[in-house]
């Protein structure tokens, strides 16, 4: 999950690994946007993803030395990140928050295909994260970690605490809330959970 | 390949493939048998195609829209320091304890032993306001009254400046550079050339004397036998203008008494007044006794409050009283209206304009009094105890009008209005800051508008406690709407949640016995979100140069007749 074209600072990583604190400096100014922004779109408010931020980098700083340098330093900072959100969501109860208990017994309702991509035609990038904010906490978790950090199902699984077969299935009705609350207000509906 | 051939969504050997099976082929998740199978039936079939690249299309829609740079990073994580959450915490903590400690200082050391000594003193019957201001043993406690209340100010003054400059707190050198320049600040102000202070036990401007600009007093005896050629601020046990002051009179005194001409306009807080001479103006006092002597004049209109409200002497325009006893013996050349316990208009009176009085009972008139009209009276009916359906029909108009104000401001700053409903999600934070603003600015305020910081910052500051006073009730509503409702910051729904969580907020403030309390909490907790929300408007952010995020694209398009190795 290293970013194409961008070469992990491994240096950096080795000498904050140290205990080099401009070397940890640098590398909290690298990432400390994206894992912002990962937490921006994770937690509920502003607030909650600036103090998210902070507790996840001290974190990380204490677990530095833990850190697998054979494996990639993006996977395993948001890998940290994912699980923090995570655990502060879910001490507040808020897990549940929409969620299904039993994602075994989901049943969706296969969309129209031309509607489908009518509706995501027309949506811009701000109508898309702000639907996201009105999605129970699993599923904006779940659409988090896969198409902003990237992660694996299995890094997902591990993350939310389900068995990695039903990950597609957490998905797949994650992007049905997002389409329900993109269809909110206009003539586009496509299918829902049934 | 021509379209009737490639649909053939319904053909018996080949059905079509399902969405769950489609997504996990766009996510590579399938293995290579099974995505071989769906790679060859999009071939031949339009429908799943179609739905195929509309869930890619999908994917990439949610990738570019989390990846879109909205938001700069907030400065206060700019850099990386550990102790900041922390002390986050601790400064809440700081802000409440401090808070409730000033209110329980002000309670026992002052209100407390005050409601004592007078209903020791027989003074027990008396309303609060007039135990705290208006009673003549007042004043025994002012000196340290005010010491405590600078305490408060410069306390709230340090708040707001560690708040300004949290982000810089991990440097020890900024942040005692921050206190002690606002301790400086308040140790060397200086006031305006135009300013005089005068401070001592007697302070006397003599006959001949003329004082240049505003003066600024405060002793136990003042006297005022020459000229101020400015308004004039006192703080005094005594006051006696027997001189002239070319502008107005602003005082907070024990006893006042002016025999001599006030060009301006007089503003008492005090325990007796005592008009012999002219004021050109208009007259507002609040006090425990107030007395227009039959050589006084009044030159325009009259507002008292108080105890006692005797009118001997002449008012040029109307009066408006609200008192116990009031007697009327003198002239007003305008409208009379008052409220209050009785009212007597004796011989010698004359009222040109209309009389208007709300009491227990009618007024007394002397047959030789001259009105304009016969005197209108209401009676005035205690329901102390009782809520009759006006009291709930003025609750719904009032909440209607909290509703409509909460549309006023949505609409007008309707990223402001989210914002501060957000910030009340945060009780504990708006709630300990509430505390803090509701006393503390409220003093500080008043302070500013008496002392050296000035009016403009007091009144400036006064009137934004107003109205985020006012707005308080809304912004609790938006967030109760929210916890009833769900979160939706589209601007109707938002608004729907504000009518709804209003309307409950006013429903538990009408509750008997609680809803005093309810809406107290209501008010604190409000304006401490509005706080919050404004510290965090005004809090600097970084420049939009942040780097890219570092992490890798959405997977490059699939085409359709692509297998991938799946687990």
């Amino acid at each position: 999950m290293s970013a194409p074209g961008k070469t992990e600072p491994i240096e950096l990583i080795a000498r904050a690994r140290t205990g080099d604190t401009q070397a940890w400096g640098d590398l909290y100014r690298e990432f400390a946007p994206a894992i912002f922004r990962f937490c921006r779109r994770a937690m509920p408010t502003r607030e909650d993803a600036e103090d998210a931020t902070m507790e996840i980098f001290m974190k990380l700083r204490d677990k530095l030395l833990q850190y697998d340098t054979s494996r990639s330093f993006t996977a395993w900072l948001y890998k940290v990140a994912a699980n923090h959100c995570w655990d502060m969501l879910r001490r507040r109860k808020a897990r549940h928050d929409k969620d299904m208990d039993d994602i075994e017994d989901v049943a969706l309702e296969c969309p129209e295909p031309n509607q489908l991509e009518k509706l995501i035609e027309e949506r811009t990038g701000e109508e898309v994260r702000k639907a996201l904010d009105k999605l129970g906490m699993r599923a904006r978790m779940a659409l988090v970690m896969r198409y902003y950090s990237d992660m694996s199902y299995d890094e997902i699984a591990d993350a939310l605490g389900v068995r990695r077969q039903f990950v597609g299935v957490v998905l797949l009705r994650a992007r049905h809330e997002l389409r329900q609350a993109l269809g909110e207000g206009s003539a586009i509906a496509v299918g829902g959970a049934r | 390949m021509s379209e009737p051939e490639m649909n053939r969504d319904n053909r018996p050997d080949d059905p079509c493939v399902d969405e769950m099976t489609l997504l996990l082929y766009v996510e590579r998740q399938l293995d290579r048998e099974a995505a071989q199978g769906v790679s060859l039936h999009t071939q031949t079939c339009t429908r799943c195609l179609t739905l195929l690249r509309a869930l890619d299309r999908e994917s990439r829609l949610l990738t570019r829209s989390m990846l879109e740079q909205d938001e700069p990073l907030p400065a206060r994580l700019a850099e990386f320091h550990e102790q900041v959450k922390r002390n986050m915490q601790w400064i809440w903590g700081v802000v409440f304890g401090l808070a409730v400690l000033g209110v329980y200082a002000l309670y026992t050391g002052y209100i407390e032993p005050w409601q004592r000594q007078f209903e020791q003193a027989g003074f027990g019957g008396s309303n609060l306001l007039s135990l705290m201001v208006f009673e003549g043993a007042f004043w025994k406690g002012w000196e340290s009254m005010f010491s405590l209340f600078e305490v408060l100010a410069i306390m709230v003054i340090a708040a707001s400046g560690l708040f300004a400059f949290r982000r810089y707190w991990r440097r020890g050198s900024a942040l005692a550079v921050v206190v002690a320049s606002l301790g400086l600040l308040l140790a060397v102000a200086t006031p305006s050339s135009a300013t005089e202070f005068r401070k001592s036990d007697t302070v006397t401007i003599k006959k001949d004397e003329v004082i240049k600009g505003d003066l600024f007093v405060t002793g136990n005896h003042v006297r005022i036998e020459g000229e101020v050629d400015g308004d004039v601020y006192a703080f005094a046990e005594q006051l006696e203008v027997s001189g002239r002051i070319n502008g107005d009179l602003i005082g907070f005194i024990q006893s006042e008494r002016i025999s001599g001409v006030v060009d301006g306009n007089v503003r008492s807080l005090a325990n007796n007044v005592t008009i012999t001479g002219t004021v050109e103006r208009n007259v507002a006092v609040w006090n425990q006794s107030f007395d227009l002597d039959p050589n006084g004049k009044i030159n325009r209109s009259l507002i008292a409050g108080g105890q006692t409200v005797s009118l001997d002497g002449k008012v040029a325009r109307d009066l408006l009283g609200f008192f116990e006893n009031g007697t009327i013996s003198g002239f007003v050349g305008g409208s009379v209206r008052a409220r209050g316990k009785s009212l007597a208009i004796v011989s010698g009176a004359e009222i040109d304009g209309k009389t208007a009085f709300e009491g227990p009972k009618e007024p007394t008139v002397s047959a030789d009094a001259k009105l304009a009209s016969p005197v209108q009276f209401t009676k005035m009916e205690h329901k102390l105890h009782e809520r009759g359906s006006g009291y709930y029909i003025w609750r719904v108009i009032w909440t209607g009008t909290f509703i409509l104000f909460g549309l006023v401001l949505a609409g007008l700053m309707p990223k402001f209005a989210t914002e501060t409903v957000e910030s009340a999600g945060q009780v504990g934070a708006s709630f300990g800051l509430g505390v803090l603003v509701f006393f503390g600015v409220l003093i500080a305020a008043i302070i500013a508008c008496i002392t050296i910081v000035g009016l403009l910052v007091g009144l400036s500051s006064l009137m934004l406690w107003l109205v985020m006073f006012m707005a308080a009730e809304v912004v609790v509503g938006g967030i109760v709407g929210q916890w009833i409702m769900g979160r939706n910051d589209e601007f109707w729904p938002f608004f729907l949640r504000v009518v709804v969580g209003v309307a409950a907020v006013r429903v538990i403030t009408s509750l008997p016995f609680i809803g005093g309390w309810a809406a107290f909490a209501v008010t604190v907790w409000g304006m401490g979100a509005i706080s919050l929300a404004l510290y965090r408007r005004l809090q600097p952010t970084l420049a939009p140069n942040i780097p890219p995020v570092p992490m890798s694209p959405i997977n490059s398009p699939l085409p359709p007749n692509t297998t991938v190795g799946g687990l």
